[in-house]
């Protein structure tokens, strides 16, 4: 379960004050696929960073399975983010050097795994979003836009994270490989009931999806 | 893959980045072994000249010069002041004569001249010359001058030799400075006009003295001159214990000063005290010059590989803040990438380090002579600028002259000498600097790593 109560975010910008979110509440149950929509500026992306402790709301709490993430340690946010959270980026944002495989080894090893078996894992999890074994031993360049962001749902998938949170997954992607994103998202929610928090503005996934909140101008607006 | 390997692994990334990082690494570590190369020579060169160059030290009786002037000898009592004196390490006393016809049956291989006439003049006119009022009439009274023999009693017969070095004895052996037999060496000039070969005889003194060896030094004068074992010299002219010149040498130029000053008290106004110590001095001053111009390139060397190795860090590292900000966003902690980027950071110092030091090995010696020759031709110009003085003040004596031109000559070779030794403690230190600037090259991504926030990476550009 994961509760989001009247937060705020303000941004300190050289023109002055800006805020980014103004009181937002929601609340996502667990094994949820959830859409996040609205134009570019509401706010998405922002409230997305909160929710994955990479940034601390102004003002409201966060609650993430009993724990009030926004008031947690350095140290234990990078934990909550290593272990119960799986980033899944626009810009696929897999590390250059190191290939396939490697960057889904790379986050098993922040997540604690043990590390004689870190590349069976990573073999299988490459396996279940389809990249084929050869695909595995690439670097990213060498990969597909598609390919590469199954590469990096694999690794948000490393260390069985509760949460995925997904920014504009597909929106790198054409339309015929952003449905097969898609649909593996949706059927990691299906299979192992992972809560899924997608951000979006594109109307025909958010329509597939449990719950769709809208932003606007840093405010949510439909639910 | 962990910390380590993916450190290593990421520095070797871009080969053509990397390269050129290591490279410049490389240089300014060269640089700073080759300064530091240099820096022990010349520090080195500065203590040996402080041992050898300069650190003569000549005392003669108060108004003596040679054999011109006048007032008493040194006495036997002087010559144990001074060789009691702290800090005189060694010292060459002698005495010098002239021999006349009478004394000898030398024939002088100098020809008079009218330089030895003017010298003379005085001497031939000792009978009844302040008596008479007709000057022509005494001029003609007087005894048709005849050139003379120098003679040179000494307990060094290296002393002579006009280019501060060793006596080139071109036949037979020199004799024991200690000795008081009745033997001499014989300049070749004086051997040529008078046949004498090793072995023959002459007479001076009235006694028979046996030619022990030929000398030759290039210089007419030096070469038409005998030379005794000061004891034999003493004896024969009857002047036990007397000493016309001495020679200290004082066991650092350092001590000089306080050596001639202590002399001065000891002998009082009996003895006129001269020293090399300005000259010494002056090429002391120009090593130390050097010694503070490879200081300054020590720093300036340091400076520029750590100022290299920072900035080219910051690039690296700020080019890869996103990478950064993912690693963060997937649960990578602060400790984990800033240990990463430590090793990245030393693997390429290190890489560069050991080229550097390599490169360094090869440039110091070159460098070192380059920059010591260079200034060594500029000390040989003041040398000479100054060196005039005592040398050529037309000392019919030769002792006090050849010791200063042989301070300069050894002044010169000290100079040009300097090798680049590449002593442990001089390695450590280029080592030691080495991996202080590794060690800050890494610090400044560390830092930068801990400040980048992991919310930038879902900016999109």
């Amino acid at each position: 379960m994961l509760t989001v109560e009247n937060v705020s975010k303000t941004f300190n910008t050289p023109g002055g004050q800006v805020q980014a979110l103004k009181d937002i509440s929601l609340s996502v149950k667990t094994g949820e696929f959830v859409s996040i929509i609205g134009k570019s500026g509401s706010g998405k992306s922002t409230l997305l960073s909160i929710l994955g402790a990479l940034d601390n709301p102004s003002t409201g709490s966060i609650v993430v399975d009993d724990d009030q993430i926004n008031k947690l340690s350095g140290a234990k946010q990078t934990q909550y983010r290593a272990k119960k959270i799986g980033f899944v980026f626009q810009q696929y944002n897999l590390v250059p050097n190191l290939t396939a495989l490697e960057n889904v080894m790379l986050a098993l090893e922040f997540g604690g795994y043990p590390a004689n078996s870190r590349l069976d894992r990573a073999t299988q999890l490459l396996e279940s979003v389809g990249i084929e074994a050869d695909q595995q031993q690439r670097r990213p360049t060498r990969l597909s836009g598609g390919q590469q962001q199954r590469v990096s749902i694999a690794r948000a998938l490393a260390n069985q994270p509760a949460y995925i949170l997904a920014d504009e997954p597909t929106g790198n992607l054409d339309s015929v490989t952003g449905k097969k994103i898609f649909d593996l998202l949706h059927d990691l929610s299906r299979s192992q009931q992972t809560t899924i928090i997608v951000v979006t503005h594109d109307l025909e996934i958010a329509g597939k999806t449990d719950k769709t909140f809208t932003l606007k101008d840093g405010k949510i607006t439909t639910k | 893959m962990n910390v380590v390997t993916r450190g290593i692994k990421n520095a070797i990334r871009s080969p053509l980045k990397s390269g050129a990082i290591v490279l410049m690494f490389a240089i300014s570590i060269a640089l700073i072994l080759s300064m530091l190369v240099a820096r022990g020579s010349v520090l080195s060169k500065i203590e040996e000249v402080k041992a050898t160059a300069g650190t003569t030290v000549t005392i003669q009786p108060a108004g003596v010069m040679g054999n011109m002037g006048g007032g008493d000898p040194l006495t036997a009592e002087q010559i144990a002041k001074i060789t009691s004196t702290a800090n005189v390490s060694s010292m060459t006393s002698t005495l010098t004569d002239q021999l006349g016809t009478d004394d000898t049956n030398l024939t002088s291989s100098l020809e008079l001249g009218s330089f030895g006439q003017r010298q003379q003049r005085f001497e031939s006119s000792t009978t009844g010359a302040t008596e008479s009022t007709d000057t022509t009439t005494t001029q003609t009274d007087r005894p048709a001058p005849t050139p003379r023999t120098s003679v040179t009693g000494t307990t060094d017969a290296n002393s002579i030799a006009t280019n501060g070095g060793e006596l080139t004895i071109t036949n037979g052996e020199a004799f024991d400075g200690t000795s008081n037999e009745l033997i001499a060496l014989v300049g070749s000039d004086l051997a040529t006009k008078n046949t004498l070969t090793v072995g023959s005889t002459f007479t001076a003194y009235g006694k028979t003295i046996t030619v022990k060896g030929i000398y030759e030094t290039g210089n007419a004068f030096q070469d038409s001159g005998v030379i005794f074992p000061l004891a034999t010299l003493q004896t024969l002219t009857d002047q036990a214990g007397a000493v016309s010149s001495v020679i200290a040498t004082i066991n650092s130029s350092d001590n000089v000063e306080s050596t001639v000053a202590a002399l001065e008290t000891s002998l009082g106004d009996d003895a006129d005290i001269t020293s090399d110590a300005e000259n010494a001095a002056a090429s002391v001053e120009s090593l130390q010059g050097i010694a503070s111009l490879t200081t300054a390139g020590v720093i300036a060397a340091s400076i520029a590989g750590a100022l290299v190795t920072i900035l080219l860090m910051f690039l690296v590292v700020r080019e890869r803040r996103r990478e950064i900000g993912v690693m963060k966003a997937i649960g990578g902690s602060n400790r984990s990438i800033i240990g990463q980027f430590i090793v990245e950071g030393l693997t390429i110092t290190v890489i560069g380090a050991i080229i550097g030091l390599a490169l360094g090995i090869l440039v110091s010696g070159p460098m070192t002579t380059s920059l010591v020759s260079n200034s060594a031709n500029s000390t040989t110009s003041t040398q000479t600028a100054t060196q005039g003085g005592p040398g050529s003040a037309g000392m019919r004596m030769g002792g006090p002259g050849g010791a200063f031109r042989g301070a300069s000559a050894q002044l010169n070779t000290n100079l040009t000498q300097v090798t680049a030794s590449l002593t442990p403690q001089i390695f450590a230190s280029a080592v030691g600097i080495t991996l202080l600037i590794a060690l800050l090259g890494s610090a400044i991504p560390a830092w930068l790593t801990a400040r980048i926030r992991p919310a930038e990476v879902l900016r999109t550009e």
